[in-house]
């Protein structure tokens, strides 16, 4: 009987073997399939994404920060007055970028890179990137001193870690430090350290919803307030909208993560949205 | 007692054996045809495809195409990673996957059939018209699929060569409307193939 039931199945078994002709090779191609899209932009919120300005691409980005929304109608939920910073950046392979940013609040311009590491694949977990700028703030000042190029840069340097979790889900984290070369205050530290966690999850196919923060670590002076960004990504092919609500109104690292001015109870918060616009060259 | 009881035990565990090793010999006598079988394979096939629309044409080659032939009765079967396709334009090669192919749900196009009337075709040197007939998986989807090729043997390789038209709406791929006029609904698809023996 057992017999019988195993020679049932064997011949089952060989017809359908019969039927699939590609398990015939065995699987002997493990490719490393790299993990694309982490994040739709090179942003998530305010902070940066793993995302690089593509190979051979152009990319322009607006970053459009409205005014507080604590005054009301009276300047339309803060419509009335903006802050604002293009910045246009250059992938040359996927690992390397460039770019430079100007952006209206202290008249500041930056200078950036941003290197990838690694890329997470079937075969590695993770996606790992360096991010460099220069910040340069031309603000008329008072004193000769603060006039001085050297008082007036700022460095920000981030180690940025993500995961996309499925195609839905990703998650960053950002180890940052921000190194200012003057401080107006004698009691204001130089060299600041923080965390930052960002992290979307994909409501449909090209929306998504992201948000993004950054903890301090050491002491901050007690005006300081936790950054934070809520927002979404919307796809439009050569487009990607993304509109937020922040309590910053600066784009730039140094603004963002350590100059957040807005809390929830007055309604200090800013609306806002990048445009990313890629042109291939 | 005890010379018995253990003889016995001997027989039976010989019995047994016995048993398991016929039974191994069918099992091995019934899967003789998988490896008897006429093979022809690659691993790298190419395929591509072109779709021209009013605002852009979109273009990509993927040399990662695997195929089977078994040369004994013509069926077929074709394995595509849709992560392998290339793009000249990196943002259009990741909305394809993403938004379009869905590739991280559904990794792999693949085509099972066979060639019409396989007995009456003699491979030569020449291209040969054949008639596939099977099923296409893509995105997911299973349609019947029927289209012409060309086939010929030198130098005891296969060569084959498809040219064919996929509606995009038939594999369950949407295109919204705010890009209609940049994809097209109908796209062009080649594929050649060396296939060598197994």
């Amino acid at each position: 009987m057992k017999i019988f039931l195993l020679l049932f199945f064997c011949l089952i078994f060989s017809l359908f073997a019969q039927d699939d002709l590609l398990d015939l090779l065995d699987d002997e191609s493990a490719n490393t399939i790299p993990v694309s899209a982490t994040f739709k932009a090179t942003r998530i919120v305010n902070a940066q994404s793993i995302e690089l300005a593509r190979p051979k691409t152009l990319e322009f980005m607006i970053q459009h920060r409205f005014g507080s929304m604590g005054n009301g109608l009276y300047d339309l939920m803060g419509l009335d007055g903006a802050m604002i910073r293009f910045e246009l950046k250059y992938g040359f392979n996927p690992k390397i970028s460039l770019g430079a940013g100007r952006s209206s609040l202290n008249k500041t311009y930056d200078f950036f890179t941003k290197l990838k590491l690694s890329n997470q694949s079937n075969n590695f977990p993770l996606s790992t990137a360096v991010f460099a700028k220069a910040e340069i703030e031309t603000l008329e000042r008072q004193s000769e001193f603060s006039e001085k190029l050297e008082n007036r840069l700022t460095y920000d340097s981030q180690f940025l870690i993500a995961r996309k979790i499925n195609s839905s889900i990703s998650v960053q984290i950002m180890p940052t430090w921000i190194h200012h070369n003057w401080v107006r205050v004698q009691t204001n530290k130089q060299d600041l350290f923080s965390v930052g966690f960002g992290g979307r999850f994909k409501l449909t196919k090209r929306v998504s919803i992201n948000m993004d923060t950054f903890f301090p670590l050491g002491e901050r002076d007690e005006n300081f307030k936790q950054s934070w960004g809520v927002g979404f990504d919307i796809e439009t092919g050569g487009h990607v909208f993304q509109l937020m609500v922040t309590n910053v109104q600066g784009s730039y690292e140094s603004a963002y993560i350590e100059n957040a001015t807005g809390t929830l109870d007055g309604m200090e918060i800013y609306l806002g949205f990048n445009i990313t616009r890629v042109f291939r060259l | 007692m005890k010379v018995v009881s253990i003889s016995n035990l001997l027989t039976n565990s010989l019995v047994f054996n016995r048993r398991r090793f016929s039974l191994g010999l069918l099992i091995l006598i019934l899967s003789q045809p998988l490896t008897a079988k006429d093979i022809y394979f690659t691993r790298s096939g190419t395929i591509s495809f072109f779709s021209t629309a009013i605002i852009e044409d979109i273009e990509a080659y993927n040399k990662q195409v695997t195929c089977v032939l078994d040369k004994e009765n013509g069926s077929v079967a074709f394995q595509v990673p849709i992560l392998g396709f290339i793009f000249e334009n990196a943002l259009m090669q990741e909305h394809f996957n993403e938004n379009y192919l869905e590739s991280e749900k559904f990794p792999t196009a693949i085509f099972k059939g066979k060639i019409n009337d396989w007995e009456l075709i003699e491979l030569s040197e020449k291209d040969q018209e054949v008639n596939l007939t099977g099923e296409m998986t893509i995105h997911g989807v299973t349609n019947e699929f029927s289209e012409k090729g060309f086939i010929s043997i030198k130098n005891n390789k296969i060569d084959g060569t498809t040219q064919f038209k996929i509606i995009v709406a038939d594999y369950g791929i949407e295109i919204p409307k705010i890009v209609r006029n940049n994809i097209a609904k109908i796209v062009d698809v080649n594929v050649k193939l060396s296939l060598k023996k197994k």
